[in-house]
């Protein structure tokens, strides 16, 4: 059998809470393939390179194309999306973990809440409900929706965040993806209506104040999105509300 | 008047935090290395501008003031902002995460460094209460003595590089937190030009270091009454 294989490790953990451990599986080469791929082959014959059979590894995915960003993991170390990963760009042995700022479920997956918890706090919405027909909103000028465009393609994958120096399991610090949606929903003409409150909520501990600029959030960003910008914007807007809040309130 | 709550509080002195390190600690070093880079000229112009120093009324109160509460302030919030940091330049090797590191690193050796700088300068100055002119000729024997040997030639050299530098990327780092550069571009250039005016402090500091080695003359008082 002269079957050429690549080798992958993977860090794999129980449940919640419980030790982790590392498992080396042999995965048959196929061209094109990523590391959803070889993760499915891995699930049809769950044997590890010394031919124990184990409980096949578990991960998340979805759209499989980098948008929905569910299958983000370290993959050589770095944060990124599995599907987008292919093993032929790759060094080998190629070596897989979960996401290290995020409480880990099981094997590769992790739990986000955080992310979105955060989302709820800065009201990254626009409120357009009311009792009443509150009419037809403000028009947007074109350069401004360009500039969202680029800021709402955000999908909450957590690279940034993994990548931060300043962000860890146990503070609560925001993180960039959700200073890049209160700039989003401010720069919106009806959003800019709750700007106030969304300032309010980063202006605090875990809030604007606790970045650290190291910068690299913005460079393993998978949709180059300009969070540094962002946050810059975000301070600038802050910077004006506590100017505010000191001489005028 | 409204109590303010504790997350009011942590934005404040965080925002302080960049401040004073821009002015007045900031401004002081630039100035501190500016006048005693006169000694590159000669002794002269150097101990004038230490006696003017001198003469300044309620000195002391001064210095207190706009100088060492200030910087005290800076170094326990900047102790409390590097305990907070999980450096991870070894996995993510970036410029600007390299710098975020040496920010947090810079920090805590020019705080050693004017432990000691302070230690051997104006604690002796206090100490031995040499006010007015007094003070200039004290001091130059102090700083003759201080470039003698290679060690307090490095000492220097590194608290001055880690100063300047500490200075010029805290500056960069200024302008982003209180949104004055926003675009990727308008960091870049503000980068660029801190970084130069980095180059040139440090260019100020290593040559007026570089003349006391080299030229060690003593001064006497420029006024004995």
């Amino acid at each position: 059998m002269t079957e050429k294989t690549t080798t992958i490790k993977i860090k794999r953990q129980d449940k919640p809470g419980s030790p982790s451990y590392w498992q080396t599986f042999e995965v048959p080469d196929k061209p094109f393939a990523n590391i959803i791929s070889c993760l499915m082959d891995i699930q049809k014959t769950p044997t590890t390179e010394d031919g124990k059979t184990v409980n096949p590894v578990t991960w998340d995915c979805n759209c499989l194309e980098e948008v929905c960003g569910s299958c983000t993991m370290l993959i050589n170390g770095q944060v990124r999306q599995a599907c987008t990963a292919l093993v032929d760009n790759l060094k080998k042995p190629i070596v897989l973990e979960p996401m290290s700022k995020f409480p880990v479920l099981r094997d590769l997956q992790v739990d986000r809440e955080r992310m979105f918890d955060n989302l709820k706090k800065v009201k990254a919405w626009i409120e357009i409900d009311g009792s009443h027909d509150i009419g037809a909103g403000p028009i947007m000028p074109d350069q401004d929706r360009a500039k969202r465009y680029v800021m709402s393609e955000c999908m909450t994958c957590g690279c940034c965040l993994e990548a931060c120096p300043q962000f860890t399991q146990d503070n609560s610090f925001l993180g960039a993806a959700t200073f890049n949606q209160v700039r989003l929903f401010n720069l919106h003409p009806s959003g800019e209506m709750k700007k106030e409150d969304r300032l309010d909520a980063i202006m605090g501990e875990g809030g604007i104040t606790d970045c650290g600029n190291a910068q690299v959030c913005v460079e393993v960003c998978p949709k180059n999105i300009p969070l540094t910008e962002s946050i810059a914007d975000i301070s600038r807007q802050t910077t004006w509300q506590m100017i505010k809040n000191l001489l005028i309130k | 008047m409204v109590k303010p709550s504790k997350d009011e509080i942590h934005y404040l002195l965080l925002k302080l935090h960049s401040l004073t390190g821009i002015v007045p600690i900031g401004a002081f070093l630039v100035i501190h290395i500016c006048v005693n880079s006169l000694r590159t000229v000669g002794v002269w112009p150097y101990q004038l501008s230490i006696d003017a120093i001198n003469s300044i009324p309620f000195l002391l109160v001064v210095e207190i003031t706009f100088i060492y509460i200030p910087l005290l302030f800076h170094s326990v919030m900047g102790f409390y902002v590097a305990s907070i940091a999980k450096t991870n330049t070894h996995r993510y090797r970036y410029p600007r995460n390299a710098l975020y590191t040496l920010q947090r690193l810079s920090g805590a050796v020019v705080f050693v460094f004017l432990v000691y700088h302070l230690g051997t300068t104006v604690g002796p100055k206090l100490w031995e209460g040499k006010h007015h002119f007094e003070a200039a000729p004290f001091l130059i024997d102090i700083m003759n003595g201080e470039f003698k040997t290679w060690q307090g030639i490095l000492i220097y050299a590194i608290g001055i590089v880690s100063a300047t530098f500490h200075f010029s990327n805290g500056l960069w780092g200024f302008c982003v937190s209180w949104g004055i550069l926003i675009g990727k571009s308008a960091q870049r250039n503000g980068a660029i030009v801190f970084a130069m005016i980095g180059l040139a402090l440090t260019v100020l500091g290593l040559a007026t270091v570089a003349e006391f080695n080299m030229n060690p003359l003593p001064a006497e008082a420029t006024v004995v009454r």
